[in-house]
């Protein structure tokens, strides 16, 4: 996907997207309420054209204008029956400021009070994810630079409010920030504010600049979906440093930290990539160079920011580079939608575009100053949650590999499995586990059987649920500990033991874990008396890797070329694992439940 | 190159776009009834088109007031455009 700031953010560009959704009928769908003190339904168009674009369908409630506490508030209002997947709630600098008399010192906490209000309201009417606004700063100023030495001015009241309610949302699992204040700020509040606009018809910004602002909510609504970034490639020759390594040398290139000019545009691009390695993103290189010449700068250099350890995959040969991605995208078993790709020729972008559309390959300004700036513009890192094993994943790849070295060692994959001396923890969701179940849940694709995409109040219903059985596995071996990785969600039905979840992160692939899980599932159901074990094989476009996981265990299915499969559990034979359960904990508190 | 920008051509290039229909040639003397889709919404995304492509920003009183027809959005038009020259 080529991505340019102008051209996917046009007006008239998007309606029209907006209008010809080309998706076909299982294309995924989000159902969004907005909720605003300012006309949502240009708004409602734009998140419709831009989420179509992500192959999404929204399904849009727009609630009534300015009634966000009254449709909040009421248990059975037409919000509720909706069923919103997520509710934006917009509360605008505008109508804030209509409300400000500049005399009230407790105004901003009476804001914030109504703001934290209506969450709980929404949070104990419906499952919905929660995307509140925050306040741009108005243009209006009454003190000038003295502003903010008033605390009840509006600056200071926005600024306030602005601070509250980040706070807030940081205490809570269900709510995220939709923040126009950045987009106020990011194209200066003299654009974003048209005042002719708000006075005629409510709009909440200039109509320039309203696709931004919906990207933004677009973005949250995709993230909390699983659409993120897992992985950026880049080139090196003028893309990581200014020049050619291989005929400008090591002294040649430019990367200075001294001096000036490009080499702090380049030493900027690596700490913004390097910063981003440290939240969880994983670097690779793909570069048309000998390696050991490629390898140089990184090993020897002394003004380079990344090194040799920061790289997950470092690809340097005269192979075309969408051999190269397809050879990254293999070796840390991620989607190609997943991939950013930077590189400073237009004939590589082109040819990564054409023949991997899916990666997502931004049009890189000419100077490489501007780099970082683009690359912020276009918002290509969002995310919606950040959990212990984000911070840790570049840790995990480098064990990874240390893996890869011992399994060549080892003559077969059983030995190899062996020598790895497994652990597994097989629990009931809990709460100090809940996000990371819920992040499973939203990014996991490939190994995932029904791909429902459960939130993390979904999935703490879930474990109150008699009904319910839901487990998590966490795995650990000599190398270090893999964090949790996979989830099943099993529920009984009369003489059966439904399978509702099954997935796994693809990082513990061919690790015996799915075996380990189907032995247990398979014991409890003998238990529990149910005679047969019944599963459900969703497809969707990413997870073939598993249309055989039943068949594999003995299912079969119920009726050719259906997605529902049937284990009878007296004829089930356990597989072979090399994993031990070290914590049964689940045997413990699971009878209850039964 | 100067037929294909006549003012005429350049308006009804908005209108298509904003309508989505590329059937309507504008004529003076229509009004929003001639026009499916010609709504309170689409007259904002009308107006915005407009001054895009003209660079003409209205008044809040041109842009909220009330106009009979097509004839005096042009004549609007060609106020603004002759008052930036």
């Amino acid at each position: 996907m080529g991505h340019d700031a102008e051209v996917d953010l046009d007006y008239q560009r998007l309606l029209k997207a907006a209008r010809r959704l080309d998706l076909p009928a299982s294309a995924p769908r989000v159902r969004l309420a907005l909720l605003a003190d300012c006309a949502v339904q240009q708004l409602a168009q734009l998140l419709t054209g831009l989420l179509g674009r992500a192959g999404v369908r929204a399904e849009i409630y727009e609630g009534a204008f300015d009634a966000i506490e009254l449709e909040s508030c009421a248990a059975g209002s037409e919000l509720y029956r909706f069923a919103p997947d997520a509710v934006i709630v917009l509360n605008s600098a505008q109508a804030l400021r209509a409300a400000h008399s500049g005399s009230e010192p407790r105004f901003a906490a009476q804001r914030l009070q109504r703001i934290l209000a209506v969450w709980e309201a929404i949070e104990a009417h419906s499952q919905a994810i929660i995307l509140q606004s925050t306040f741009a700063v108005p243009p209006d100023s009454l003190y000038g630079n003295y502003d903010l030495g008033v605390p009840t001015s509006l600056h200071a009241t926005v600024l306030e409010l602005n601070a509250a309610i980040a706070a807030a949302a940081r205490e809570r699992a269900r709510v995220r920030l939709h923040d126009v204040e950045s987009v106020a700020s990011w194209v200066g509040r003299r654009q974003f504010f048209d005042e002719r606009d708000w006075d005629l018809w409510k709009a909440p910004c200039a109509l320039e600049h309203l696709p931004r602002l919906a990207r933004n909510m677009a973005d949250v609504v995709l993230a909390l979906r699983g659409r993120v970034v897992k992985c950026v490639v880049t080139d090196l020759d003028n893309t990581l440093w200014g020049g050619v390594i291989g005929d400008d040398g090591l002294e040649g290139i430019a990367l200075s930290a001294h001096g000036g000019g490009a080499g702090e545009s380049f030493r900027r691009l690596q700490r913004f990539l390097k910063q981003l390695n440290q939240r969880g993103i994983l670097l690779a290189v793909c570069s048309k160079n000998d390696e050991a010449t490629a390898l140089a700068p990184f090993l020897q250099h002394p003004d380079m920011v990344l090194r040799r350890e920061d790289i997950a995959v470092f690809i340097a040969n005269w192979e075309d580079k969408a051999r190269g991605l397809r050879r990254i995208q293999a070796a840390l078993n991620i989607g190609l939608d997943s991939i950013v790709f930077l590189d400073d020729n237009p004939f590589e972008r082109n040819l990564v575009r054409e023949l991997l559309p899916e990666v997502i390959v931004p049009e890189l300004p000419e100077d490489p100053a501007n780099i970082v700036t683009l690359l912020s513009e276009l918002n290509l890192f969002e995310t919606a949650y950040m959990s212990d094993e984000d911070r840790q994943r570049a840790v995990l790849y480098q064990r990874e590999a240390l893996r890869r070295e011992a399994a060549a060692g080892c003559a077969s994959v059983q030995e190899y499995l062996r020598s790895l001396d497994m652990q597994a923890r097989l629990a009931r969701f809990d709460g100090f586990h809940l996000p990371r179940i819920a992040q499973l849940m939203q990014r996991s694709n490939q190994f995932n059987l029904c791909s429902r995409r459960l939130s993390e109040a979904q999935c703490a219903a879930l474990s109150e649920d008699p009904a319910c059985l839901p487990l998590y596995v966490s795995l650990s071996d000599r190398f270090g500990d893999h964090g949790l990785i996979s989830v099943v969600v099993l529920e009984r039905s009369a003489e059966t033991l439904l399978i509702r979840d099954w997935l796994m992160s693809c990082r513990v692939l061919g690790r015996g874990v799915e075996q380990l899980l189907m032995n247990h599932v398979v014991a409890r159901a003998a238990e529990l008396g149910a005679a047969r074990v019944i599963g459900e094989y969703v497809p969707t476009p990413k997870n073939a890797m598993v249309r055989h996981f039943f068949a594999q265990f003995g299912f079969t299915c119920s009726a050719p070329g259906a997605n529902q499969w049937v284990l009878e559990v007296a004829a089930y034979r356990p597989a072979e694992t090399f994993i031990r359960v070290v914590d049964s904990s689940v045997t413990l508190s699971e009878r209850e439940v039964f | 190159m100067t037929s294909s920008n006549s003012f005429a051509e350049r308006l009804t290039r908005i209108f298509r776009e904003v309508f989505d229909n590329d059937a309507i040639i504008v004529r003076p003397d229509m009004t929003s009834a001639d026009i499916e889709g010609w709504d309170s919404l689409s007259h904002i995304n009308l107006l915005y088109a407009i001054e895009k492509e003209f660079g003409i920003v209205f008044t809040i009183g041109e842009a909220g007031g009330a106009l009979r027809n097509v004839g005096e959005l042009c004549a609007l038009i060609e106020k603004k455009t002759a008052a930036r020259r």
